[in-house]
């Protein structure tokens, strides 16, 4: 503060009570409003937070971002946003953005140009792959990026620094939705749309928290407002969630037990024949394996595994059964599991044998986690190849290899290594170099001792960020400050294939470059960026391409360009539905139905932790933290974690709200946890978000993977809870900064 | 002064203002002309003129809600305030045992009440219940800071900014509305479930049951026009999730020292003219004290260089009162010491009829100044301030302190009279000395309050009694509750042994921390909040 002493005093008196810090003002097109959020212009974009892609408009004053508002024209919020996105704008401006490169020197982290900086990566690369192998580099990208700057980021890792170790922090957050999607359809691709909600007469949302999670979903599943259509919501999640408070009916299943009441509804449509024959005969495979696994499955034994009633799991089969149209959603409490895969398999079960698929209102829909996750999925070279080809089709090797005007044999046969997967090698010594590209795994990893000692392993890390510090920079050879939602130029895709427009506002703070300038940039020292990108000056080339290597393929881009994608506020690729033809993207075109065996899950609770630890999200945070902690109004709402517990549980313990308590499992402790006792919980579970570096539940959970889509099992693990010990108390410090 | 709305609205002119289609909002004509496709999505601010008697409220509902705090964050992106005043707050409600729980949420901004309790205590008529709205409106310009609306509103409402050094609160969008537009919650919430009705003020008055909520205080306090549409289907009672959350409120360092250092004026004084102790040497020193005291009372305030215009609502405001009686007890005790100097001068003749007059006058304002400084803490808002504990305790703080001091205050008084200059003034032989029962049983009595009151706190059927009995339990603060008995016990040792100059710290440091844990253990009236929250300072 260097306020002079007059100024001083006339604050200190009380003359001066900033009158023009909180005067009021007209906006031209908001009307009144605090003087400090009219903006001089509005920028159309797309929110850059979740999946849910609202569309909205960014106030600019002074080339500042000072204001947010909700695009009253978009078809996805109808100029609603949640907390996070109203916000939004802050985040442009937050101390802890990152504004310069940083190498590590002696041991500390010292700002450098960006060519010393890129120099020293491509060097260093280069160096530990001529010694370790090509495959020794892994790259961690994110849903985060533009579509175009995936496209991008996808060529320059597997034909520029030649190692086909790529994946994304999807990972950690859809991989099961995009692996059951091809076990039962052939290809990835959410089949419906948020407006199918509207028009079900039964919505089932298995493991979603929406209210938290997507709260610009929870209008479409309004029962009450005139007009809208009477129809049934009925949420399963082991917790009263905020979503369960919305439903009709809301089951409280034991954790992990969802194959066993799917396989359950199924066994009960098919003794009730209000399955769909005709649907089944002619679209699909695998109908008889599948009736005769599930005719164990009775309501019985379902109840008994499941700890619902078998009247409550009759009705709900009864329910899906005799609905014209039924809508499943799900998200992490279904993808977050070594499970995850084949769980939406036996989604998919359910609406393919009553021909709940490609309809209005009837699909198996996966509700995608960050904004551009969709979009990487498509683009992304990681778990595919770019337009949803396979690394093990040679059609589609060489149908790239045409487009890109390379030899074939350079594009690999098979996918490198899961993200992961990535990890273990970085212990075990194989991956010796690995750049992260706007992630936080320091706090979003499962098993977090574990990625420490593969950090520790490694003789090269970059981290390319938007902020510094986070957790993970910390530990970083190299620090690429990057842009940010805001101030890059592209597209982003969101849960239900709407492809959006994302526009820059302001220019990327310090030194700061876009993802896609990084890109280029190493690409140039690599000596591919010609080969690769030539002519490139700006994302539009990379969405010009994409568009010619996904012409023809289910996630067509060819059909529109970014002035149609801006001016209709977003166009979905496929249409509101996938599959309505019954044609899927199998060889033979049908749908294959799996026999989805239900496992208990990997850690149960024992006499030493005799707490099932659940995990989850708060509507006021984003993931880990490096956005929303910096945005004052929302790290003041929801300061620190806490750990949710039953009542009964919590007098055996005799522990009383607001004890700070320690959360212990095999492999590490979380200390100082705030205890709120509630009844939102079960008896024998415990829940704590997962949002909170300071209290990361990370240490504690379990290092398992699905063995299909390699996402971890961040839902369950057993835990012990004890009161946290004086000596491991912190001082109750929130922000990142303090 | 009638707003725009308003005069559109009554000029006939144009009988709906604004309507929420599904086009957004379009201004035009009467609802019955508006084809129905457009009413698809109802009207979220009113649709036609306040009537006389009418005034604007919200309306929130509850089975609408989602706890998504969207209108919390609209609100402070409207008004530009700190990350940490809420005009708008929302709060959480539960009940049930798993997974037959039930949790809803409850957002309120001001409740623009008809009988608003922040109006009626403003020294300085900084509110204001608009006659067109009924928005019950706040002046910053007017606002000194004194910050006992905060203590008044049974929802605590209006939230002090350090940063400004003045109160600011829910204006329910007054600029918005005004031009027809949506108060900013309203428009953020993607739910609809907050809206702008118009409420008959007479009827609410007569009815005003859909005002109340678990999780809120009794509405009829203050009559607050907030409608709230409640589930039909809680399976148990819901009760606030902050409900355990003890955390101590501001101490109030300044009016700690002042309230304890003005009745130690006043208790001397009183003490002073009943053992005839009126010598112009002990009186000057309490007059010193005063005026000490007086120049600290106004650090309290967010606005110090406006103290003065605290005297203004002296008819209404109990707060104007404490100032304009206290002003007066400095005024009379500014007359009564140069009176006192006067006579021992032999300057002027001082009749002793007027000497004593002077004496039971300031004594009188004094007196009544404390009763007044008292009744400012009977607030409804505050039930473990709103006690007959409160008045009895600032009397005997005044009586104990007063006893001890005036010893110490004499040995002061004389020992300076030594001094060359003023050896002309030494004390008067009449006085007489303060028997060891008086102060012995002011003490008793001083400490058999606060342990009464703690267990009347500790009794209560009032949630917030029972709170601020366990906040002074906490670790925190139990120390210091145990601290100010034993500093009240040395100091009647230390004055029984003929130690005054030593008894009197202690007796002020016992009435100090005692009047600490008062504020800071005080639990207010409010919504039910968030189980996670900022600690505010």
């Amino acid at each position: 503060m260097s306020l002079s002493p007059f100024k001083r005093l006339k604050r200190l008196t009380g003359i001066d009570t900033q009158r023009e810090k909180y005067a009021y003002a007209q906006d031209p097109v908001y009307g009144h409003i605090s003087e400090s959020r009219v903006a001089e212009r509005w920028v159309k974009t797309t929110c850059g937070y979740c999946s849910v892609g609202c569309g909205m408009l960014l106030g600019i004053r002074d080339n500042k971002a000072v204001a947010v508002r909700g695009n009253p024209d978009h078809p996805v919020n109808q100029g609603k946003l949640c907390p996070k996105g109203l916000s939004e704008h802050h985040i442009l401006s937050a101390p802890g953005r990152a504004r310069q490169p940083l190498l590590r020197k002696d041991g500390q982290l010292v700002p450098v140009s960006w060519d010393e900086a890129l120099d020293t990566m491509v060097a260093r690369i280069r160096d530990i792959q001529s010694r370790h192998g090509n495959e020794a580099l892994g790259v961690v990208g994110t849903g985060q990026l533009l579509s175009e700057e995936t496209y991008t980021l996808g060529k320059l890792v597997q034909l520029g620094f030649k190692t086909r170790n790529n994946d994304g922090n999807t990972t950690l957050c859809m991989a099961s939705a995009v692996s059951g999607y091809k076990l039962s359809f052939g290809s990835d691709g959410p089949p419906g749309s948020y407006a199918d909600m509207e028009n079900a007469d039964v919505i089932l949302l298995i493991g979603a928290n929406i209210a938290d999670n997507h709260p610009i979903l929870c209008h479409r599943v309004d029962r009450t407002s005139p007009g809208t259509k009477p129809r049934t919501l009925v949420v399963v999640d082991p917790r009263v969630t905020k979503t369960a408070m919305m439903a009709d009916t809301h089951l409280a299943i034991k954790p992990r037990s969802d194959i066993a009441l799917l396989n359950g509804i199924a066994h009960i449509l098919i003794r009730e024949d209000l399955i769909d024959h005709d649907y089944i005969a002619q679209h699909t495979v695998g109908f008889e394996e599948l009736s005769q696994f599930l005719s164990p499955f009775t309501p019985s034994h379902v109840a008994a595994v499941t700890g619902l009633t078998e009247q409550q799991i009759i009705d709900l089969a009864l329910l899906y059964g005799r609905a014209r149209s039924a809508f499943i959603g799900w998200t992490m409490g279904v993808n977050h599991s070594t499970q995850g895969s084949v769980t939406v398999a036996a989604i998919n079960n359910l609406a393919l044998i009553t021909g709940n698929i490609g309809r209005s209102g009837a699909s198996p829909f996966s509700i995608t986690g960050q904004c551009n996750a969709m979009g990487t999925r498509e683009t992304g070279f990681t778990s595919s190849l770019p337009g949803y080809r396979k690394f093990d089709n040679e059609a589609d090797r060489e149908a790239l290899a045409e487009i890109w005007n390379i030899n074939a044999d350079r594009i690999p046969v098979a996918r490198g290594l899961a993200y992961p997967d990535m990890i273990e090698a970085a212990v075990q010594g194989r991956i010796k170099a690995m750049w992260f590209i706007a992630t936080n795994p320091a706090v979003s990893f499962p098993n977090y001792k574990l990625l420490e000692h593969a950090f520790r392993s490694l003789e090269f890390l970059v981290v390319q960020d938007g902020f510094h510090p986070t957790p993970t920079t910390e530990f970083a050879d190299l620090v690429l400050p990057a842009a940010i939602w805001g101030e890059k130029e592209g597209t982003y895709t969101n849960s239900e294939r709407r492809v959006s427009k994302v526009n820059a506002a302001v220019s990327p703070p310090g030194e700061a470059r876009t993802d896609f300038e990084i890109f280029l940039d190493i690409a140039s020292r690599l000596g591919v960026r010609e080969e690769l990108y030539p002519g490139w000056t700006t994302t539009h080339d990379a969405f010009l391409e994409w568009q010619r290597v996904s012409k023809g393929r289910m996630c067509d881009y060819s059909g529109f360009t970014w002035q149609q994608i801006e001016d209709s506020g977003g166009l979905q690729w496929g249409g509101t539905s996938l599959y309505r033809d019954g044609v899927f993207a199998t060889p033979d075109g049908r749908a294959r139905l799996h026999a989805v065996p239900c496992d208990p899950f990997a850690e149960q609770p024992d006499t030493d932790f005799d707490f099932i630890l659940n995990t989850g999200r708060t509507v006021e945070h984003w993931h880990t933290r490096t956005k929303t902690a910096e945005v004052a109004v929302l790290n003041s709402m929801v300061p620190n974690a806490w750990l949710e517990m039953n009542p009964l549980d919590a007098k055996r313990l005799d522990l009383r709200p607001h004890d700070r308590v320690t959360v212990k499992s095999r492999r590490g402790s979380v200390y100082d946890v705030e205890l709120r006792i509630t009844g939102i919980v079960a008896p024998g579970q415990v829940f704590m978000p997962f949002h909170f570096s300071e209290s990361n539940s990370n240490i504690v959970t379990l290092g398992a993977f699905d063995p299909i889509s390699r996402e971890p099992n961040f839902k369950q693990c057993a835990v012990r809870i004890e009161r946290t010990p004086l000596r491991n108390r912190r001082p109750s410090s929130s922000s990142r900064h303090a | 002064m009638s707003l725009p709305l308003h005069e559109i609205a009554s000029s006939g002119i144009q009988p709906t203002l604004v309507r929420l289609t599904e086009h957004g909002l379009s201004i035009g004509p009467m609802p019955n002309e508006i084809a129905p496709a457009l009413e698809a999505k109802p009207s979220l601010i009113p649709a036609r003129a306040l009537k006389h008697g009418e005034q604007y409220r919200f309306h929130f509902d509850m089975t609408r809600c989602i706890g998504c705090r969207s209108c919390e964050v609209a609100c402070n992106e409207q008004n530009g305030n700190p990350a940490d005043i809420h005009w708008r707050r929302v709060g959480e409600i539960e009940g049930g045992t798993w997974p037959l729980t039930s949790r809803f949420y409850l957002s309120m901004g001001c409740n623009h009440c008809l009988s608003a309790d922040c109006l009626r205590g403003c020294p300085v008529d900084a509110y204001k219940k608009d006659p067109v709205t009924g928005i019950v409106l706040h002046s910053a310009e007017a606002c000194i800071g004194c910050q006992y609306c905060v203590w008044n509103c049974p929802y605590s409402v209006p939230q002090f900014n350090p940063e400004r050094g003045v109160v600011g609160k829910c204006d329910m969008c007054h600029g918005r509305l005004t031009t027809g537009l949506e108060p900013a919650c309203v428009n953020a919430c993607p739910e609809n479930a907050i809206e702008i009705e118009i409420v008959d003020q007479l009827g609410w008055r007569c009815d005003h049951a859909s005002a109340d909520a678990p999780g809120m205080p009794n509405a009829g306090q203050t009559l607050s026009t907030t409608r709230i549409t409640l589930p039909a289907r809680a399976s148990a009672p819901l009760e606030k999730v902050d409900i355990e959350t003890l955390r101590p409120e501001h101490p109030h360092w300044s009016l700690v020292w002042m309230t304890s250092l003005i009745q130690l004026s006043v208790g001397a004084l009183v003490t002073a003219v009943v053992t005839h102790r009126t010598d112009p040497i002990l009186l000057s020193l309490i007059f010193v004290l005063t005026v000490f005291t007086l120049n600290i009372s106004v650090l309290h305030l967010g606005r110090p260089a406006y103290a003065w215009r605290a005297l203004k609502m002296w008819r209404r405001s109990w707060l104007s009162r404490e100032v304009l009686l206290f002003g007066l007890f400095f005024s009379s005790l500014t007359v009564l010491t140069a009176l006192a100097w006067l006579r021992s001068t032999n300057f002027w003749l001082v009749s002793d009829s007027v000497f004593t007059l002077a004496q039971i006058l300031a004594s009188l304002c004094g007196i009544a100044g404390i009763l007044a400084s008292a009744r400012i803490y009977l607030v409804p808002a505050r039930p473990a301030w709103n006690m007959r504990h409160t008045p009895v305790d600032f009397l005997l703080s005044s009586a104990v302190l007063g006893v001890i001091a005036i010893s110490a205050l004499s040995h002061l008084a004389s020992a300076l009279s030594r001094l060359p200059q003023l050896a002309a003034f030494q004390p008067t032989q009449r006085a007489s000395s303060i028997p060891a029962t008086a102060i012995v049983v002011v003490s008793v009595l001083w400490i058999l309050n606060h342990i009464l009151r703690t267990i009347v706190l500790h009794n209560s059927n009032i949630y917030e009694r029972r709170a601020a009995a366990s906040l002074l339990n906490t670790e925190d603060l139990r120390g210091t509750f145990l601290v100010s008995f034993a500093f009240l016990g040395l100091a009647l040792f230390l004055s029984l042994t003929g130690q005054p100059l030593l008894a009197l710290p202690a007796a002020l440091a016992a009435v100090m921390a005692s009047r600490y844990l008062f504020f800071v253990s005080v639990v207010p009236l409010n919504m039910a909040l968030t189980f996670i929250r900022q600690v505010h300072a």
